[in-house]
């Protein structure tokens, strides 16, 4: 295979693609985000010692959960749309509205969660 | 009205290198972005370099990139841009040669790959070969093409890989494949089940939103995606 770039990444995420595009990003990140996460777990328990607590201690952080959480659910939310879209097409001259039910149902599922985080935290639980 | 036209320039002949020139025009807000590239070539500035043919939104020669989108220069009016100023920059992920024109030939070569046309070897019939309204309402939104690239080079996936076959391809090997007289559908899903073939498109719809003739591209590029999974035509 050979990559054959012309275009820079900043000059891709220059363009002005809209909502879709902007979905498709943070898919791409949230995915990678997932696998740094489960990377790191590993080698915390790996490595153990300092260097795992120290890790450890990142990602039990609230702000690293609630960056965490929000990856999983849109990940997983924005997937199956996409997985819709491929297996019925005819849906696809629905996109807009799909995205709009994407967030429809990330929004809640999502604040609860993070409702229920924070309070934790703040109990000190 | 007053127009400030920011305008890409790459002459490979100088050493100035890729940079913008700024133009301030006046302008009727009815004016299409083309005609203020033409006010600049004509009167200002002879050197500026771009493609068209029609002007009226058939030929698909100016796809450009018009503030930060694909768009035909001769199909946007200065009253529907958000501002006064105005971005033109190439269309993305093909070499620019100069100014606002690029090497189209990647492009083609995709087109070509996919047999865009007409394949039917059994013997003409005296008449036309008959079809249905039905049967000609399948294909109908992927015969509005005009190969002017704006959804490919719209493509993430074909800034990433040249190589990527493109939705324009695809659009057009769909126009055939859903054609109930022609009978060479198996052997363009083949071409397009490769490494570089439709599953490269990962649902962006960028195409969509570029494509100026509103060839639901997208739509298009997943019922060959289906036929591909299931080995069916819907
Ligand atoms: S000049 Fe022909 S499509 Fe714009």
């Amino acid at each position: 295979m050979t990559l054959d770039r012309k275009v820079g990444l900043l000059a891709g995420l220059r363009y002005k693609g809209g909502g879709p595009m902007l979905a498709w990003i943070l898919h791409r990140i949230t995915g990678l985000g997932m696998i740094v996460f489960i990377a790191l777990h590993v080698i915390a328990s790996l490595l153990g010692g300092d260097i795992g607590i120290a890790i450890n201690t990142v990602y039990q952080s609230l702000y690293f959960q609630l960056f965490v959480v929000f990856g999983i659910i849109f990940h997983g939310v924005n997937g199956l749309r996409i997985i819709v879209l491929d297996l019925w097409p005819k849906f696809i001259e629905y996109q807009r509205e799909s995205t709009w039910l994407e967030w429809f149902i990330i929004l809640p599922v999502y604040g609860l969660t993070a409702f229920v985080m924070i309070s934790r935290f703040l109990a000190g639980e | 009205m007053e127009v400030k036209l920011k305008v890409f320039r790459y002459n490979p002949e100088d050493d100035e290198g890729k940079h913008f020139d700024t133009f301030t025009l006046e302008a009727e807000p009815t004016d299409r972005v083309l005609d203020l590239l033409e006010q600049v070539k004509n009167y200002v500035d002879g050197t500026l370099t771009f493609r068209r043919s029609c002007a009226h939104g058939v030929c698909g020669s100016d796809a450009i990139r018009i503030n930060g989108v694909n768009r035909l220069a001769c199909k946007v009016l200065v009253q529907d841009l958000k501002s006064k100023t105005v971005k033109i920059e190439p269309i993305l992920g093909l070499e620019v040669e100069k100014d606002l024109v690029v090497d189209m030939e990647p492009f083609f070569r995709h087109y070509k790959s996919v047999l865009p046309y007409f394949v039917n070897d059994d013997p003409p019939p005296m008449k036309e070969r008959l079809q249905s309204p039905e049967e000609r309402s399948r294909f109908d939104d992927t015969t509005k093409c005009i190969l002017c690239a704006s959804c490919t080079t719209s493509c993430p996936s074909f800034w990433i890989n040249e190589e990527y076959v493109g939705p324009s391809a695809i659009v057009n090997a769909h126009r055939f494949i859903y054609d109930s007289r022609d009978q060479a559908a198996a052997e363009r899903l083949e071409i397009l089940n490769d490494q570089f073939g439709v599953y490269r498109c990962h649902t962006i719809f960028n195409c969509t939103d570029a494509c100026p003739r509103e060839i639901e591209v997208t739509k298009a590029v997943g019922e060959v995606k289906k036929a591909i999974a299931t080995g069916r035509l819907e």
